[in-house]
């Protein structure tokens, strides 16, 4: 086990930095935003974190916070800019920006080390760290998945209009959305600059993009679990595909297609609708069967969508 | 002026790219991922035929077209089909038909790649043969204007086949609204197949006059066309042929005019840069119909 752990190291705190990536787009995507400004936010936290270690030699918390803090700030300050847009337009505008921060980082000159990147950037982040900030995330974004905050999401994401006229602040929880985004990205891209002690422009491209929102997907988009399975998946796929030998791409690719196919709400909606299916036919034998799950819920939201405004209509 | 004509080539390349894909992405609502492996494999099967047999140019861009459009259609019948009707919500489908395309993306990169082992190629072989004319101040090759000739022309016929015929009016009708157009007698899966091919005839079409026009491609050629028509098409307005023609040229010539004005490292984020101001003052493109489907 030990042995194991040893020799998988790197592909362990992969998994973690592709959890957090993966999320830093889920998380958008949840309130109905199409945004990949987190990958760009990757790429400012790891050059803010490598930076900061290389020239002024601090700690390892304190270069992951600014990094976090300046991307969130970034992230917010961008969320104002693209505020008129939406679909796939507003995909468009953010790979822009994702585009533009790599190129602004290949002609950073001295600051970001030009096309090479920085080098060198020792600190003392370790894989427990790493773990620990992924739980912290992973708990506090399964608060929102429950209760009154679940719902109202979901109903920013399902219908921006009605939920305006029910008095939910959209644009705010849009704005907060592109925030919690860019925090996320940069605190991913941070640890992985800190942890393989460099950074170069060549990561954050197109490829980066198309991961994270692989991984979502075929996760699953709703819950952090979803991002948890994709992040698994696609880090240790190719290395378990390794020995197919030489078709290990093509092998890869037709599971990406299969998983389009056959899993539209991704591999968490599989496992959970067979767990309710499961669960309904052990229920059958009762006469009067209970509602599904799912209209419940919907009721539930329904009800305190118009409770909530209940008083503004009377 | 020399700048002019090799920006109004490259919008053209683009031009032929994008076409297919925005009209594919506006009516049809499929945004295909694997256009731009679709474009790199029909010249990659090309590359092998000339090595085999010296085709003449003709022979070679129908080849290109052919590959190109047995890939979109194998694409739409094998992957989106499905993915539609295990899925008929198309909004719902969309991410899968993303995520779809991206796996065709690569599985045809990743078999490219096994077999020219990423080394660029090219259609040396063929009997076709560059030559430059000089028209007063103008220099232009034979390879230009064949590009510029089959972009417009395709263009034009796209353009007006939408706006003529009965079939185009068919297909803008699937754009405005899928169901009522099937209530119409429309028959949405043939449509969607025809449109796909000529989409893929498109690509392929691309594929080899790049080719020509560069002297050889490699492998991964077809992702960075992929984000340059992505972005024309954007810049214009999904769906309408002008659109993709203004983008088309507005992106080429920004790139052309960074790379020979500036440094070639800023190419990209100029290019990009001009892409985000349009949006925020046209959210829609500039040719964009306003609110065709919810997003």
């Amino acid at each position: 086990m030990i042995g194991w752990y040893e020799a998988n190291i790197v592909l362990i705190e992969a998994t973690f930095l592709n959890f957090l990536l993966a999320l830093s787009i889920q998380v958008p995507l949840r309130v109905g935003v199409f945004s990949f400004a987190g990958v760009g936010s990757y790429g400012l936290g790891a050059y803010t974190a490598a930076i900061l270690t290389i020239r002024y030699d601090v700690p390892a918390f304190v270069a992951i916070g600014a990094a976090v803090v300046f991307a969130a700030v970034v992230g917010y300050l961008f969320s104002l800019i693209v505020a008129r847009l939406n679909g796939l337009y507003l995909a468009m505008a953010t790979i822009a920006f994702v585009l533009i921060i790599s190129v602004l980082a290949t002609n950073g000159g001295e600051l970001t080390g030009g096309a090479n990147g920085l080098y060198g950037a020792l600190s003392d982040l370790t894989t427990g760290g790493v773990v620990a900030v992924c739980v912290v995330v992973a708990f506090l974004l399964a608060l929102t998945e429950r209760g009154p905050l679940r719902r109202r999401i979901e109903a920013v994401r399902e219908d921006p209009e009605l939920s305006m006229s029910m008095g939910i602040g959209v644009v705010t929880v849009r704005q907060l959305a592109f925030t919690v985004s860019g925090a996320l990205g940069a605190c991913a891209g941070a640890m992985n600059a800190l942890l393989r002690t460099t950074v170069s422009p060549e990561e954050i491209n197109f490829h980066l993009i198309v991961l994270a929102l692989t991984m979502v997907i075929i996760g699953g988009s709703r819950s952090w679990m979803g991002a948890f399975i994709g992040a698994v998946i696609f880090t240790w796929l190719p290395s378990m595909l390794a020995t197919t030998g030489r078709w290990q791409d093509v092998v890869y690719g037709l599971i990406i297609i299969l998983a389009a196919i056959f899993m539209p709400t991704g591999l968490l909606g599989l496992v959970q609708s067979l767990y309710q299916k499961l669960r309904g036919r052990s229920r059958t034998a009762a006469p009067a069967e209970p509602p599904a799950e799912e209209a419940v819920e919907e009721r539930a939201m329904l009800q305190a969508l118009s409770g909530e405004s209940k008083e503004g209509v009377r | 002026m020399e700048i002019l004509i090799n920006a109004v080539t490259l919008g053209s390349l683009y031009l032929l790219f994008a076409l297919g894909m925005s009209v594919a992405w506006g009516t049809i609502g499929i945004l295909n991922f694997a256009h731009g492996s679709t474009f790199m494999f029909s010249a990659m099967v090309a590359y092998y035929t000339v090595q085999m047999v010296a085709l003449p140019m003709w022979a070679m861009i129908l080849l290109g077209a052919a590959v190109g459009m047995v890939l979109s259609v194998l694409t739409q019948a094998l992957i989106f089909n499905f993915i539609l009707r295990r899925n008929p919500d198309l909004l719902k489908a969309e991410m899968q038909i993303v995520v779809g395309g991206i796996g065709a993306a690569s599985v045809l990169l990743a078999i490219a790649q096994h077999y020219t082992k990423s080394v660029p190629f090219g259609f040396s072989a063929s009997t076709f043969k560059t030559t430059t004319y000089q028209l007063g101040a103008i220099h232009i090759s034979n390879v230009q204007l064949v590009i510029l000739v089959a972009a417009f022309g395709l263009a034009g016929l796209a353009a007006w086949w939408l706006k003529s015929a009965r079939a185009g009016l068919a297909l803008r009708a699937i754009g405005v609204n899928p169901e009522v157009a099937s209530l119409m007698g429309v028959d949405r899966g043939r449509m969607a197949l025809g449109t796909m091919a000529a989409a893929g005839a498109l690509a392929g079409t691309a594929g080899i006059l790049l080719t020509y026009y560069l002297g050889s491609i490699a492998a991964e050629t077809g992702d960075s066309f992929l984000i340059s028509a992505f972005a024309a098409i954007i810049l214009g307005g999904i769906g309408s042929v002008i659109g993709v023609v203004v983008g088309s040229m507005i992106l080429a010539l920004a790139e052309t005019l960074v790379v020979t004005q500036l440094s070639g490292t800023w190419a990209s984020a100029v290019a990009f840069g001009l892409i985000f101001v349009v949006l925020l003052f046209l959210p829609r493109g500039i040719f964009g119909r306003k609110e065709v489907r919810r997003t």
